[in-house]
């Protein structure tokens, strides 16, 4: 090509000024040209940098700050005044979402899932996130499963669904038959190099937080942020997801109605995951159907039991109880579908917690000495009364439907908002975990009460708990 | 004695084959026309007879595993995809095909595909260059309403430096499976096909797109 030729003139012309420095254009396009040609594309962090540089992102940035540093305390009045502005920012922070597709996303699904902690709206529109977000192409998908499966999918399954029937931050879900078979199945996808854009994610969203450096609650939301970051990392090895999933479908009878899917092992590799088809509706979908008090009641039952029964008796905390991980099966079985984000618990845990557990019934003084030793705290930190008095209101809170007598009716907003407050003052008085295995129970017991609290259900906790408990490493014979 | 054209196409297909394995066991820039010759048992003048340039065999390699992956394109192709779906399997194809020669074929692309390669180094090179160009027209051409006008000069001008972009980025891609590339040519698309929706929002002017081809 000659550097006289009319096409670079125009192409030159075409430059954004920035970029046309040079004064000889021929050079100029040379050296744009060279860097394209020869140079690695930034297809991490740096790109991605950029994207976030954009207003929806910059606007999410502003509302998690407001929503960490300020988002409990006289919620009722302020939300009256910015119910407006908060839709406004979550449809916009939507969008962002759906094209950054990684951590940012996740970020948002965590606030979602505490829907009277940050405003309702901007819950609500969140929430669509679990579901909504747009899928890869399926030419793309088709290359990355290709290098997984060592074949198109068009050949490793039949009947394959070229669109996704479900999105999520970090992949998408195909719908197929096993080859040869009429065995419906789910194949869950990751977004290519997903794991790495993660990482990058959340350092550029320290970067736009850091002002906050300055502030007190800093070390706390880097401590959120990190351990988000750890979540996330397990949710992208569904080899992880496999072995969880195994456990979790052993835990059930046919009988209990409480569907977790088989794992197909042949067709799945630590980033496709492939699994029976369980069809069912989500939260939203059911609760538009109106269900009578009954149904709600029923699937409430089922999903505490879920969660404490993997507790209990598998030493799973299942940590991600949020809307996209329940299907409501029309013949009234709960599907329990994804198992990305769940924390096996040591022998350490179970003894901690059961000597929370016998403390909490035995004295006030015992659960205070008890709640020192399950967070390690030092000494000086165990004499603050100002902390033991937030940290026992919890476990006071906590406890609460364990130990009233008979269905716990959480159709009371009240209650989850006064977890929410008291939780909310943990935080700002850096009160909160000294162990990870601590933060992994609170998201547990704070999306378990998420879920019931939008189910509107009715639910003896109590029962399923001493039921539960006597099948556990906790138990003990006490 | 004169050589048929079955001798011919025999000697044209050795050449190739001894080729593809020098320039896999060595490299291409460490292989030189004589040891093809040699390997081939061949004269090295008489080389030339049938490839001008070491590049332009290497090009003809190059086109014979992208014709390959174009006639994958064809029979998976649904009819239903965007256009940038449609150019990114167009190019992930033939990436499929290169795939056994992208450890030396860096250098190639390098030298017979830059904008600033000289054509009497390859006229294969630039035969490529038309021959993609035509296709990727065909492509704008089938996913738009029918009066839309052509692709400016600029566009293919843009592509064509995107191509070359996604080309270079894989033949060094170091990520599982090439991961990274699937990364770049989803983003490389998505650009070309918002830049190809803005240009036509724009009512740019028309130029014919085989000028790109005519104007190096």
């Amino acid at each position: 090509m000659s550097p006289t030729s009319p096409g670079i003139a125009e192409l030159i012309d075409a430059l954004p000024v920035e970029s046309d420095e040079a004064a000889e254009p021929g050079a100029a396009l040379h050296d744009l040209l060279g860097k394209l040609s020869h140079k690695r594309v930034p297809i991490g962090r740096l790109n991605r940098f950029w994207v976030l540089g954009t207003l929806q992102a910059k606007i999410a940035a502003a509302y998690l700050t407001w929503w960490m540093r300020s988002g409990y305390a006289k919620a009722d009045k302020r939300q009256q005044t910015l119910n407006e502005t908060h839709l406004k920012a979550a449809l916009k922070l939507l969008g962002g979402m759906s094209y950054l597709r990684g951590a940012i996303m996740k970020v948002g699904q965590v606030i979602a899932t505490h829907p009277d902690v940050a405003p309702e709206q901007f819950a609500e529109v969140l929430g669509h996130l679990h579901f909504e977000a747009p899928p890869m192409h399926f030419s793309l998908l088709r290359e990355f499963v290709r290098s997984e499966l060592g074949a198109d999918p068009e050949d490793v399954f039949d009947g394959f669904e070229t669109k996704a029937f479900a999105a999520a931050s970090l992949g998408q879900v195909h719908r197929a038959l096993l080859k040869g078979t009429e065995q419906r199945v789910a194949i869950k996808i990751q977004y290519p190099n997903i794991g790495r854009t993660i990482r990058d994610d959340f350092r550029n969203m320290m970067a736009f937080l850091s002002p906050m450096r300055l502030s007190g609650d800093w070390d706390n939301l880097k401590e959120q942020f990190d351990d988000i970051r750890h979540m996330l990392d397990l949710e992208t090895d569904y080899e992880h997801e496999a072995e969880n999933l195994g456990l979790a479908r052993s835990a059930f009878t046919e009988a209990e109605g409480i569907v977790v899917p088989r794992v197909c092992p042949e067709v799945s590799t630590r980033r496709v995951l492939t699994m029976e088809y369980v069809q069912g509706l989500h939260l939203d979908k059911f609760l538009a159907t109106d269900p009578p008090q009954e149904l709600r009641d029923h699937f409430g039952h089922k999903i505490c039991l879920a969660v404490l029964r993997l507790d209990h008796s598998k030493s799973l905390m299942y940590a991600d109880v949020q809307p996209g991980n329940f299907l409501f099966m029309p013949d009234g079985r709960l599907g329990f579908i994804d198992f990305g984000c769940c924390h096996h618990e040591s022998e350490d845990d179970n003894d901690r917690w059961a000597e929370g557990e016998r403390a909490y019934l035995e004295s006030p003084d015992a659960l205070r000495q008890s709640l020192a030793r399950i967070s390690d705290l030092t000494p000086k930190q165990a004499a603050d009364d100002a902390r033991m008095e937030v940290l026992a209101r919890f476990s006071d809170w906590a406890w609460e439907p364990v130990i009233h007598e008979g269905p716990f009716d959480f159709s009371d907003a009240d209650y989850f908002r006064r977890g929410a407050q008291v939780y909310g003052e943990a935080l700002r008085g850096r009160y909160t975990r000294s162990r990870p295995a601590n933060t992994w129970m609170c998201k547990a017991i704070f999306g378990l009460r998420a879920m019931l609290t939008r189910l509107k259900a009715r639910v003896d906790v109590g029962t399923i708990y001493r039921t539960e408990r006597l099948r556990g490493p906790r138990y003990q014979g006490g | 004695m004169r050589i048929t054209a079955q001798k011919k196409e025999e000697t044209r297909r050795r050449i190739l084959d001894c080729a593809r394995k020098l320039f896999s066991d060595r490299g291409f820039d460490p292989t030189t026309t004589r040891d093809i010759a040699e390997a081939a048992g061949i004269a090295a003048g008489t080389l030339f007879n049938y490839f001008p340039s070491k590049e332009a065999l290497a090009m003809t390699i190059v086109e014979l595993a992208l014709d390959e992956g174009a006639v994958a394109f064809e029979d998976r192709t649904r009819g239903d995809e965007t256009l940038e779906e449609a150019l990114f399997a167009h190019i992930a194809y033939g990436l499929r095909y290169l795939e056994p020669h992208r450890h030396y074929i860096g250098d190639v692309l390098d030298l017979a595909l830059s904008p600033f390669a000289g054509e009497a180094i390859c006229p294969q090179a630039r035969q490529f260059r038309v021959n993609h160009l035509e296709t990727v027209r065909e492509l704008i051409g089938s996913h738009s309403p029918p009066t839309t006008p052509a692709p400016t000069l600029i566009t293919m001008h843009l592509y064509w430096t995107l191509y070359l972009g996604v080309l270079s980025f894989w033949a060094t891609d170091e990520s599982p499976n090439r991961e990274d590339t699937l990364v770049v040519l989803d983003q490389s698309t998505e650009l070309f096909a918002q830049f190809l929706s803005s240009e036509l929002k724009n009512g740019r002017e028309v130029n014919d797109v085989t000028d790109v081809a005519r104007d190096s």
